[in-house]
């Protein structure tokens, strides 16, 4: 072999050994390195958004459901003439020009101009045919009956990291329930940057959030909204909050409270209007109080609607303090129906001194005065009683006519449902239904969370709620016709120690018809100033409220109507 | 020493057959990709306008925007209403 072939052969065997090292080094020496590089040009993550569940109400009207919005975006280098541009877009994203041309002169290639435009703008701009500018689709959350019901629903705003989340009301609540899973996938794409469809794997499945279907009758909330913003507005209230429930389930019919809020433009409204009143406002109850003391003695066997107060002759004197009735008036004959049907304080410190602390803690823990009411609202407020050693007898003696012990109006539509449901309290619940992405439904049902008081009992303290109605101060509001079952309540204000005599907090709660219970419901009027009593401003806005449901529900009249009305 | 022959054919027939299917199947699914792509623009679409529709359905039918209508068209809310409760004057048999 000469020479010359054995260069040859060694020349090309070291240059196939420098191919076969380079190769090494390149599939195996930095082959994970250079595998995640060529996958991050190959290959794209993408997160799937899960569509956020609708709120319904019971008609299946969507109050909370999603739109779709786009955010205009410009690509600065593809503008030519920036200035022109900016003109042209002025009126269209209602920004001035000088502030869309310092955007569109950035040197950048995406700048967003304007988030949450509608599709009617979307197609006005696109109609401009503007070089560089662009769209990315967007989904809002979307209230089309803005205000109405605003404090239960709550709103959508970001966590965070910019995420959509929930909060207050139900959209807090359930914001688990109601946002679902984003999905995740990784498209494969081709040489020339183009999704390879067949290579969609590693990919999780988004699961969207569920639908929520309320007991909230719209029309029920409609008309209440409407006379509480009356009512508020007519009696120069600071504010206002109502609710109506169905005392055989415990469904919450209508929720409102006024001044409200957008929850579309939350932004736009002081952070102390996202709270729900009727949730978390605590205030001392006043009259509203005695008829579940009054059910207590009732319940124990302590007294009978005509029984006699023995200490109503005149105000009662207790720890150096005289309890006067609201009018100063007395009646040494009264009985305990006369108590209730003219809110009579002193009758109500008697009724007090036959039930006894003990048992007057334990008809109020019953009546789940004190607890949580388990209603499916974020923020609810339940302020607790007092510890038994801590009550001095001038404590319980205000409290059976509902001063010096503070509540919610939640906690006292709920305590109220026992007297309406046959001595049954339920638990209080919004959301009647959920139903999930694939379409199976989960019924809430109804849950009676105890049994403060006996059917019996419940018919005796009804009727003499009804004669309340009939014979008390709020006669002149009442809703001709129908038998209906009610309480006035006026409750001052204590302030740095004392009470607040011209600041009060007029409440009104009853239910209709007495003798089969359709509807049970709270109004409260904070701090009205043409007139402090719950009789001249809560009273009648329950009963505008009551007619209107009552003609809702077609429930015929079933005494004589009269002066026409 | 002719049933190999005829187990032969048989298979041979059913390979032919197999592979006409194949090609048959392969060929039709082929476009498969941009009928995708197609569907899912058109997909796309239709939530789009599902989408816009259910919005503009949801704003018509509110009661807020049905009120403020009937007020412009001048209807006002009923102050006093009529209820037929009393038992009819009439015997029934």
């Amino acid at each position: 072999m000469s020479w010359r072939y054995r260069f040859t052969l060694f020349f090309f065997l070291f240059l196939f050994g420098l191919v076969i090292s380079r190769l090494f080094y390149w599939q195996v020496v930095r082959a994970d390195e250079l595998s995640a590089l060529g996958q991050a040009q190959y290959d794209k993550q993408i997160t799937l958004t899960a569509q956020r569940g609708e709120i319904k109400t019971s008609d299946g009207y969507a109050i909370a459901a999603n739109k779709l919005a786009y955010l205009v975006f410009a690509n600065p280098k593809e503008i030519k003439e920036k200035d022109k541009e900016a003109e042209a877009l002025e009126p269209l994203l209602s920004e001035k020009s000088a502030t869309i041309s310092a955007l569109l002169n950035l040197d950048k290639f995406w700048v967003p101009l304007k988030p949450h435009i509608d599709n009617t703008l979307k197609v006005q701009i696109e109609a401009k045919n503007l070089p560089g500018i662009g769209f990315q689709e967007q989904t809002l959350r979307f209230y089309p009956e803005a205000s109405t019901a605003a404090n239960l629903l709550g709103f959508v705003g970001k966590d965070d990291n910019g995420n959509d989340k929930g909060y207050f009301g139900l959209e807090g609540y359930y914001d688990r329930q109601l946002k679902g899973k984003d999905g995740l996938a990784i498209i494969t794409n081709d040489a020339r940057g183009k999704p390879i469809l067949a290579n969609m794997n590693d990919s999780t499945e988004k699961v969207d959030g569920r639908d929520l279907t309320l007991h909230i009758d719209r029309r029920i909330q409609f008309m209440l909204d409407q006379e509480l913003k009356q009512g508020v507005q007519s009696y120069g209230a600071v504010r206002g909050t109502a609710a109506v429930m169905d005392p055989k389930t415990g469904g919450i019919l209508a929720m409102s409270s006024y001044p409200s809020y957008d929850p579309s433009n939350y932004q736009q409204y002081s952070d102390s209007l996202y709270s729900n009143p009727f949730i978390t406002f605590a205030y001392e109850p006043g009259s509203t109080f005695k008829p579940l003391i009054m059910a207590g003695a009732l319940d124990a066997g302590l007294l009978q609607p005509d029984t006699r107060c023995t200490i109503c002759a005149g105000p009662v004197e207790i720890d150096g303090y005289d309890i006067r009735t609201w009018n100063n008036e007395y009646d040494a004959n009264s009985t305990m129906t006369d108590v209730i049907v003219h809110s009579d304080n002193t009758g109500m410190v008697f009724t007090g001194r036959l039930l006894g602390l003990d048992r007057m803690l334990a008809y109020l823990d019953k009546f789940g005065i004190g607890s949580a009411t388990g209603i499916d609202l974020q923020g609810e407020v339940y302020p607790s009683l007092r510890d038994k050693s801590e009550w001095h007898e001038i404590d319980q003696a205000t409290a059976t006519f509902g001063q010096g012990l503070t509540v919610s109006p939640m906690q006292m539509l709920t305590a109220f449902s026992a007297i309406a449901n046959g001595g049954k309290r339920m638990e209080p619940h919004v959301v009647d239904k959920v139903e999930t992405a694939d379409g199976n439904t989960i019924t809430i049902p109804p849950k009676v969370l105890d049994q403060p008081i006996s059917p019996e009992t419940s018919k005796v303290i009804t009727e003499m709620m009804v004669k309340a109605v009939d014979e008390g101060e709020a006669k002149f509001a009442k809703t001709p016709g129908y038998r209906i079952a009610g309480k006035t309540g006026t409750a001052q204000i204590p302030v740095e120690g004392h009470y607040d005599a011209n600041k009060t907090i007029a409440s009104f709660i009853g239910f209709a018809p007495a003798d089969n219970p359709q509807f049970l419901m709270m109004v409260v009027i904070d701090r009205p100033t043409s007139s402090i009593y719950g009789a001249e401003t809560a009273a009648p806005v329950f009963f505008k409220a009551a007619k209107n449901i009552l003609s809702y529900y077609g429930i015929p009249p079933t005494e004589p109507v009269t002066d026409g009305k | 020493m002719k049933k190999p022959y005829l187990l032969l054919t048989c298979l041979f027939v059913v390979l032919v057959i197999l592979s006409v299917v194949r090609i048959t199947l392969v060929n039709s699914i082929s476009t498969t990709g941009k009928e995708l792509v197609d569907l899912e623009a058109k997909i796309n679409t239709l939530k789009k306008q599902n989408a816009l529709l259910q919005e503009q359905y949801l704003q018509a039918a509110s009661y807020t925007n049905i009120s403020l209508k009937a007020k412009t068209m001048g209807f006002a809310q009923a102050k006093s209403q009529l209820n037929m409760a009393a038992p009819l004057p009439l015997a029934l048999r």
